[in-house]
């Protein structure tokens, strides 16, 4: 028992010291719990080392033995995945249909669902139509539709400047390009240039080009990327052409002279 | 098993095989809808429950001729009893893994008929004719090789051995052919310059088997088959030992326990730097595979994983400890004072050595030589410490490995969320970076490797009491199955995951609402039920296959056979 106590001591002073140092070190609590948290796990390592033996048991006393042990182990199991930080799969299921909606109309399936949501609309709207002439009379349903009602086609509207750059946005989100390229401060990993300073840099055919063809530039400093050839070779197969052209629009605004981006050289 | 068992089986193979074949023929047939768990999980439960069968169907073999081999080799029945215990119950298996694998095709055709009749198109030579003509042809030889077992014995072993190294040969042939699909669906093949789709008209059914990551997948599933089938086999000792009555069965399953975890654990030291290879391929075919992995939706689960990689790294050398706890004259076994110092060492000079060359180098081991200086020092200063004092630095090392795998960047679940409340300190940031994970791999498998060494003098210089081994063991064999087969339905869900909403990454997307990146927990819940599902069928398999053994342990033919004898 002196034994398990000494270690116990010895363990605790270990996490304490762990939890002083990552303090004075400015670790996040989170971290100082986690260093306190091995400390623990080693205290707990230690102690099972010098544990008294297990005498056997065998028949029914094993089988729930063993029960017990699956039971706790299925817990722990899923509890400790619970415990760590959870991915909310809401914040991807937005961008994939956005991504995967064009692909989808482009295919038979897509558009034999189109022609079938389309008559699905059509048939609630003749339903409609035909309730309200039921009810109000032919005059009054006439005077509905005139004004705007249910059966109005939506107005269409031409995609302004605007409208393209917040596109051009998206995109950025969508293809993850924060991945690898840091801008307004955000994102990257050093895998390829700031490019907060790109529209000094290069037009937009240029970036068009870029991502179409990402052999066709390269950042001066990334050799070793563009060689290993970093930058995915997708987007031309991914990416509508609008939507490489509202993209490139978008990262040609971008003149922050005080971010140092790469100087890009021509290669294609 | 009996014929027509055997018989039932193979013909609802068969069925599921042909069946599916048909109803992929049927025109614009709607996916079914799998009630609760969706069409994916579906999917993924069947799937991975066939893995599993698979692997160790494929993995058990490899050492089971090892085993033959050595109790041939040694005259020593108790490898070629092992062997045979091990084969009784991989053939049962055998019939699990046809049977998930028909079952596997059907939940495919009827959820995503129109990607899978794309993906069988593709291979169709693969799924039509080469992979069945090996299927039966690993059938033909795993069945004339369990059931020759005695016949072939005395002079005609030599024959026998031979027969299951072919088998083995098929095994991995089979291993290799399936895993062409599987990878291209991860990599498909592409060129520069020529869109995916383009290039893939054009490609030979070879182009698509021979992809970027099909090689890394190849090894890193042999390699974790072995892995797999060696603690299951610690699984087998441990389930025997509990049952077993007489002292010389317990003195047999504890020997045979710790073989299971010696091929394991032995495997296992390879198993992190195949994962590395794979993993790096993957990167290297699109960079943005790597933060998806690393950084972001799936990063928690690499975290998982390092937790589950320490715990078998943990429990492993625990059973270590265990088993030079009975062995007679352990006291006397000692080692230089330089082999805990080199353990100490081993964490920062490999950080060193994989931040100065992260693509592997044959000049990054030149790290190596101070280390080895110091290890050949040892053998000229008489300084030394006990074996206890070196395990017990080799624990302090294990932990401290596990500690520097699982520190993660940010305790966010993908970068976009990093803020600095939940950020390691950026003078520290290199914890969270990959030479660093390198390091602690490298330190968990020399602490491992240092263990069995101390081990290996210890039964040289002492004497190993077989059946006396601390009951507590055999719970630890248990844990190593569960965890590793745990850690592979993890780490297989991540291999799939990797495609995000591609059903073949960047060429068929998957349209489906289900095409998202699951939670941690909820993939948690279906690993565990996996992993249950699959023990239930091995408990029960073990216990029809052996139980009868024991019952019959007088009668000629349940005797383990020397394998000497004629």
């Amino acid at each position: 028992m002196g034994n398990v106590i000494k270690k116990v001591v010895v363990g605790l002073i270990v996490g304490g010291a762990l939890l002083g140092i990552t303090r004075a070190l400015d670790f996040p609590t989170v971290f100082q719990l986690m260093f306190f948290a091995y400390a623990l796990l080693g205290t707990a390592v230690f102690l099972l080392l010098d544990a008294p033996s297990l005498k056997p048991v065998g028949g029914v006393k094993a089988v729930g033995a063993l029960v017990v042990f699956y039971v706790v182990l299925c817990v722990v199991y899923i509890a400790g995945a619970s415990l760590w930080p959870q991915y909310d799969p809401e914040d991807e299921k937005g961008k994939i249909e956005k991504i995967l909606k064009p692909k989808r109309a482009a295919t038979e399936l897509g558009k034999a669902e189109e022609l079938i949501a389309r008559a699905k609309a059509l048939d609630e709207q003749a339903k409609a139509l035909a309730a309200r002439i039921k009810a109000l009379g032919g005059d009054q349903a006439s005077a509905s539709q005139a004004a705007g009602g249910p059966g109005t086609p939506p107005a269409t509207t031409g995609a302004a400047s605007g409208d393209l750059l917040k596109i051009g946005e998206d995109q950025w989100q969508l293809q993850e390009c924060y991945n690898c390229h840091k801008l307004k401060g955000e994102g990257g990993k050093k895998r390829g240039p700031e490019l907060d300073n790109i529209g000094n840099l290069l037009t937009v055919d240029d970036i068009k080009q870029k991502i179409l063809d990402p052999k066709s530039w390269m950042a001066e400093g990334f050799e070793k990327e563009y060689e290993k050839g970093k930058m995915p070779d997708k987007y031309k197969d991914l990416m509508e052409e609008k939507d490489v052209v509202a993209l490139a629009s978008w990262l040609v605004t971008f003149k922050n002279t005080s971010v140092n981006t790469p100087k890009p050289i021509k290669k294609k | 098993m009996k014929t027509w068992q055997r018989g039932l089986l193979g013909l609802c193979a068969l069925l599921a095989l042909f069946g599916g074949a048909a109803y992929a023929q049927a025109p614009g047939a709607p996916p079914v809808e799998f009630p609760y768990t969706g069409n994916r999980t579906a999917v993924w439960i069947v799937a991975q429950l066939h893995i599993l069968f698979a692997a160790f169907i494929l993995g058990a073999p490899i050492f089971v001729v090892i085993s033959e081999w050595l109790g041939y080799r040694k005259q020593d029945p108790r490898y070629d009893r092992l062997a045979k215990e091990v084969m009784k119950v991989t053939v049962i298996l055998y019939s699990m893994t046809a049977l998930t694998g028909g079952l596997f095709i059907f939940v495919l055709l009827a959820t995503y008929p129109q990607f899978t009749t794309w993906l069988i198109n593709h291979f169709f030579l693969l799924f039509a004719v080469i992979y069945p003509l090996l299927f039966i042809g690993e059938t033909i030889l795993l069945y004339m090789y369990f059931y020759s077992w005695d016949a072939w014995k005395g002079n005609k072993k030599a024959r026998h051995i031979a027969l299951g190294v072919v088998l083995n040969l098929m095994g991995t042939i089979t291993l290799f052919v399936i895993d062409g699909p599987t990878s291209f669906m991860n990599t498909p093949v592409k060129a520069e310059g020529v869109s995916p789709a383009e290039f893939l008209a054009t490609a030979s059914l070879w182009d698509k088997i021979y992809n970027y990551s099909w090689m890394p997948m190849n090894l890193h599933r042999l390699v974790g088959n072995v892995t797999f089938g060696g603690f299951i086999t610690g699984l087998v000792a441990a389930y025997m030992y509990m049952a077993s009555k007489k002292e010389e069965d317990r003195a047999y399953y504890d020997w045979m326990g710790f073989v299971g975890n010696l091929i394991g654990v032995g495997a296992l030291l390879f198993l992190p730097f195949m994962g590395y290879l794979l993993a790096y391929e993957l990167c290297d075919y699109d960079a943005s595979i790597c933060p998806y992995m690393m950084a972001d939706q799936l990063s928690m689960f690499f975290e998982m994983q390092g937790a589950m990689v320490g715990l078998l790294f943990l429990a492993s050398n625990y059973y270590i400890w265990l088993s030079m706890k009975r062995i007679e004259g352990v006291e006397r076994v000692r080692m230089t004072v330089f082999a805990p110092m080199v353990m100490i060492a081993i964490p920062l000079v490999m950080g060193k050595a994989w931040d100065m060359f992260p693509v592997p180098d044959p000049k990054s081991l030149l790290f190596l030589l101070p280390l080895i200086g110091l290890l050949l020092l040892g053998k000229f200063v008489p300084w030394t410490v006990s074996s206890r004092t070196v395990i017990k630095v080799g624990f302090l090392m294990v932990i401290i490995g596990d500690a520097i795998w699982l520190t993660p960047h940010g305790f966010v679940p993908t970068g976009a969320k990093l803020v600095a409340d939940l950020e390691l300190p950026s003078d520290w940031n290199f914890l969270a970076l990959m030479p660093a994970k390198n390091a602690a791999a490298f330190t968990l498998v020399f602490v491992t490797v240092v263990n069995y060494i101390i081990y290996n003098r210890a039964i040289n210089q002492g004497t190993i009491v077989w059946g006396k081994i601390d009951f507590v063991s055999q719970f630890v064999l248990v844990f190593l199955a569960f965890t590793s087969i745990w850690t592979m339905g993890l780490m297989g869900a991540v291999r799939s995951l990797l495609r995000k909403y591609f059903h073949t990454y960047n060429l068929l997307p998957d349209f489906t609402p289900e095409s998202f990146t699951p939670t941690l927990s909820y993939s948690a819940w279906w690993i565990t039920a996996i992993t249950v599902a699959f023990y239930v069928v091995v408990s029960f398999a073990i216990f029809v296959t052996l139980r009868p053994t024991e019952a019959k342990a007088h009668a000629p033919e349940g005797s383990p056979a020397p394998a000497g004898a004629k």
